[in-house]
Order: structure tokens, then sequence, then C-alpha cells
């Protein structure tokens, strides 16, 4: 069976609203996919897991001069969160006032749909 | 290996211009085979860095390009990329070609040009030199990547946004001495303080401004070397990379690639931090110096702030950083950046740096960083 959790088949998951990461077979390491070789211990032996969403943001910043194609939807923020299992991932925060966000606050993953792009988000946990 | 040098450099001015990217590299790289005082006809191969061509210019296949513009369309070129890394790592491919003893006389430089562009369309190409999968269309942008690491360090540390701006007025001080930079103006801490806001916690002059330019140095064998007027010999030159993920990093208050390369460069060079007279390090964000003199080993981890805050990285303090005014003051050709970076080092070891000069510098280290930190190089450089 092919363990390898594609892009699309993580963002297809994500856009159903759940979060897939990988774990390493041998040593345990999780990662964020996709990944053929573990960077910890480089066996090709990865399962999926599922995470619950739930984190706290690591850093974060308010973007007020957007790049081409986003420039309707600034100032937006962009937060990494540290996930409960112990991986990060970068995404839009959404429904939180922005000069509420603060390193260390608990956040929840949901996702922002436009069109036919999934892109990762948290809100409020 | 043989030893390496570098003979000769040319560097255009830095900020607008009304010429292609090969027409600045062809300037560049004529000053800089004239500054060597060989003849063109000496060149055996030329490496090329230019990042957003494509998207600017529309415009592949650069390294022809810009030698037929030189006049010297029969050389073999290559183009590199490595985001803002680019023309250094074209730079230790160079150094590694001419060690090998493969060619004895290399040009190696880069060009960039993104202000015929609208902002916005310039802050999207930079873009792709971050990941196309999670991060853009997440809105993420390069200031938004560099003000992660400064929360990130601010909250590890207690680094502060007065100490940030400490390193855009020294380098701003820096650059007003040299006549190619972007910005030949001081600036005051209440200006980086006030300006406004692009990605908090960083503000305008936090940032280093788009720029048009290009820069060009000649790579040469010990035995060349040895018949030119001032050599300045490569000691080291290292790559290091991290993943190219944001989400990946597990402290976003460090470098890692920066660490590992400076480690490499000074095991090659057999040195360390405390032998270091000048440094050109990639203050394409004022955190990103902050960052960089600690994970060069100049000073302790969450230290950085505190150095810059007391002088200590100034023309005249214990470590001079950024004497050239940095991408900050200097202007960043992202493509150009690492051959001026070298280009500096070269002419300070030199001792032809005029009221920039680093009194008494032997020993030079050259630091770039490509993209969302995935690249570093680091080359250290000696007059001896």
């Amino acid at each position: 069976m092919n363990k390898v959790v594609t892009l699309k088949a993580f963002f297809e998951e994500a856009r159903a609203g759940r979060l897939t990461a990988i774990r390493c077979g041998r040593c345990g390491e999780l990662a964020i996919p996709p990944k053929e070789f573990c960077p910890a211990c480089q066996e090709r032996a990865w399962d999926p897991v599922p995470l619950d969403g739930h984190g706290t943001i690591a850093s974060f910043t308010v973007i007020r001069v957007p790049p081409r194609g986003h420039a309707e939807e600034a100032p937006y923020a962009v937060a990494v969160v540290r996930l409960d299992e112990g991986v990060s991932l970068l995404g839009r925060i959404l429904d939180i006032p922005l000069d509420a966000l603060k390193v260390g606050m608990p956040v929840r993953f949901r996702p922002l749909i436009r069109d036919e792009q999934t892109v990762i988000a948290f809100g409020p946990a | 290996m043989r030893g390496v040098a570098v003979i000769g450099v040319g560097v255009t001015k830095f900020g607008k211009h009304e010429r292609t990217c090969a027409e600045l590299f062809a300037e560049a790289a004529a000053d800089a085979i004239q500054d060597a005082g060989v003849s063109p006809r000496a060149i055996q191969a030329i490496y090329y860095g230019n990042v957003v061509g494509g998207e600017g210019e529309h415009q592949l296949h650069m390294g022809p390009q810009a030698a037929s513009v030189l006049g010297l369309p029969t050389i073999p070129t290559t183009r590199f990329e490595t985001a803002c890394a680019t023309s250094h790592a074209a730079f230790r491919h160079a150094v590694m070609e001419v060690a090998a003893g493969v060619s004895d006389v290399l040009l190696v430089g880069g060009a960039e040009r993104v202000l015929n562009l609208p902002t916005d369309a310039a802050t999207e190409y930079f873009t792709y030199a971050s990941d196309a999968t999670f991060e853009q269309p997440a809105g993420m942008t390069f200031p938004g990547v560099f003000a992660l690491i400064a929360r990130a360090h601010m909250a590890k540390y207690g680094t502060t946004e007065e100490q940030m701006a400490h390193v855009a007025v020294k380098n701003h001080r820096h650059g007003a001495l040299n006549p190619k930079a972007q910005f030949q103006k001081e600036i005051t801490l209440e200006q980086v303080m006030k300006s406004a806001k692009i990605a908090d916690p960083l503000k305008l002059y936090d940032c280093c401004p788009f720029t048009d330019g290009a820069a060009a140095v000649v790579v040469v064998s010990e035995e060349v070397a040895r018949k030119s007027r001032k050599p300045v010999w490569v000691r080291a030159s290292a790559a290091a990379s991290d993943s190219m993920f944001l989400h990946d990093k597990k402290d976003l208050s460090r470098v890692l690639a920066t660490e590992r390369a400076a480690q490499a460069a000074y095991r090659q060079a057999g040195c360390g931090p405390e032998d270091v007279d000048v440094v050109e390090l990639h203050d394409c964000f004022t955190i990103a110096e902050i960052v960089a003199t600690e994970g060069l080993g100049f000073f302790e981890p969450g230290t950085g702030g505190i150095a810059a805050e007391k002088g200590w990285t100034s023309l005249g303090g214990k470590l001079p950083v950024n004497p050239s005014g940095g991408l900050k003051a200097k202007g960043h050709p992202i493509g150009a950046t690492g051959a001026a970076q070298i280009a500096e080092i070269v002419t300070q070891l030199r001792r032809e740096a005029g009221p920039r000069q680093v009194d008494g510098a032997k020993v030079g280290l050259v630091h770039t960083l490509g993209g969302n930190t995935a690249t570093v190089l680091v080359s250290l450089l000696a007059s001896e």
C-alpha cells in the first residue's frame, strides 16, 4: 500500500475539516506531508495519522502590504501554530481581533475555502 | 585542492535603472574584468545569478544573453537561482571549479531589476521564493516570514522593536558613506519607529528596499592571483539548507542554515568567529541581522539586539557589520546581492573602502540567506 499522503489528498481532507499528519514507522517522528524519507531517521515507512486541530500560536504577524491577489483581504493575520500532537502548521487566522493575538494563544483548525482553493486557517479554540 | 582568490570586483550603482538585467550585469562584469587586470579573453566561464527575470523581463536563458551583451558570446554560461543567495551560490561553485583545477579564471555575479514593476507584482514574484503549497495561499510575504521570526525572537529573548530599529539606523549611517548605495541618507530611531507598518512587528524602515543593480567578481587560481595587484584569498565557502516549509522549523527564533553554514566555513578555514574583522551579512530585515550575528557565533543567542543597541556592530565598534550599508541601505537587487557583498569584503580587505574602511581588516565574512531561510551561504576571505 502506498502510504505517501499527497498534497492533493492532504488538502482534500483539510477541505472536509480534517488534518492529516504522517508518523514514521521506525522512529515515531511526526511530520506534515508530503515527505518520502523521514527527516529524522531516513526511514521510508510513514503511517497517516489524524490531528485533532487544536494548538497554540507559536508566532504570528499581521500582513498589511499583501502580494497581488490578496489586496482586498489586508490587513490579515498569519500564524505558525504548534499543534497539540507536536507538529506545527502555518495558516491564516480567522475571527480573532488582530490586536488580541498573542504568542501562546489557543486556536483551532478550520479550512478557509476560496472556490477551488483550500487554505489552512485557524479560528478561536 | 588549489588556492583560490578574488582579483577583481565590479558593482553598479544600486537604485532604479532603465537598463535590462543583462546590461546591468555587463557593466559590473566589465568593471570587474578591468579591475582584475586580465584580458576579457581570459574568462573561461560565466556563472550568472538572477531570480525574477523570467517574471519581470520575460527572459529565461539569461546566461548567454548576459554574455552576449558583455561582448563575450562564446563563453560557457550557467544561470544560478537560490533566491536571495543566488550569486553567492554561484560564487561557491566557481570557487570549487577553480580549486578542482578545471578552470583558472571565472567571472561570477548577478543582476536584478524590479523597480520597473508595480510593488504588488514585485512582492508577488519575491513570494515565489517561499513555499507555493502552504505559505503563498495563506497570503504570506517575505516581510511576513521575518515578522514571524521577529515575534518568536521577541517572545523568547525579550528583543525589542527599538533594538531592531538600531540596526536600520546603523546601516543607513554606513550607507551614507557608500557612493554606490541606494540610500545615502542617515535616519533617526524615531523615523524607524514611526514608519508605516508592513508586517507586524516589522515597519517600513525594518525592511530592505526593492533595488535594481548588478555585481560581479573575478575568481582565479593561486597561480593567476600571484601575478595580480591585490589578491584576496578565499579561505572557505560553505552552503547549508533547512526545510523549505516554515512549519518544519522547530525554533523560529533561529536560522539553522546560518549556524550550519558558519560551522562548515569556520572548519574549512581553520578559524572561528573571534578571528573575523569585518562582516557583510544578509540584513534583508533588521531582525535578520540580529539573528545572523548570533547564528554566525559573534554574539550569544538572544543578545544580537543588545549588540545592535550598544553600537558593537557599527563602524568603529568591536565588530563592524555591513559597512557597505547592507541590504537595508545599499539596496538588495536579489540576484546580485551575494556578489555585491563579496565585492565589499574584497574592497575592505584591499583597504580601498575610503570613509567606510574598517581599520586593519584582514579577515572578512560574507553571509547570504536565500528565501524563507532555507538556503544560506557563508564565505571567509582573507588578505593574506
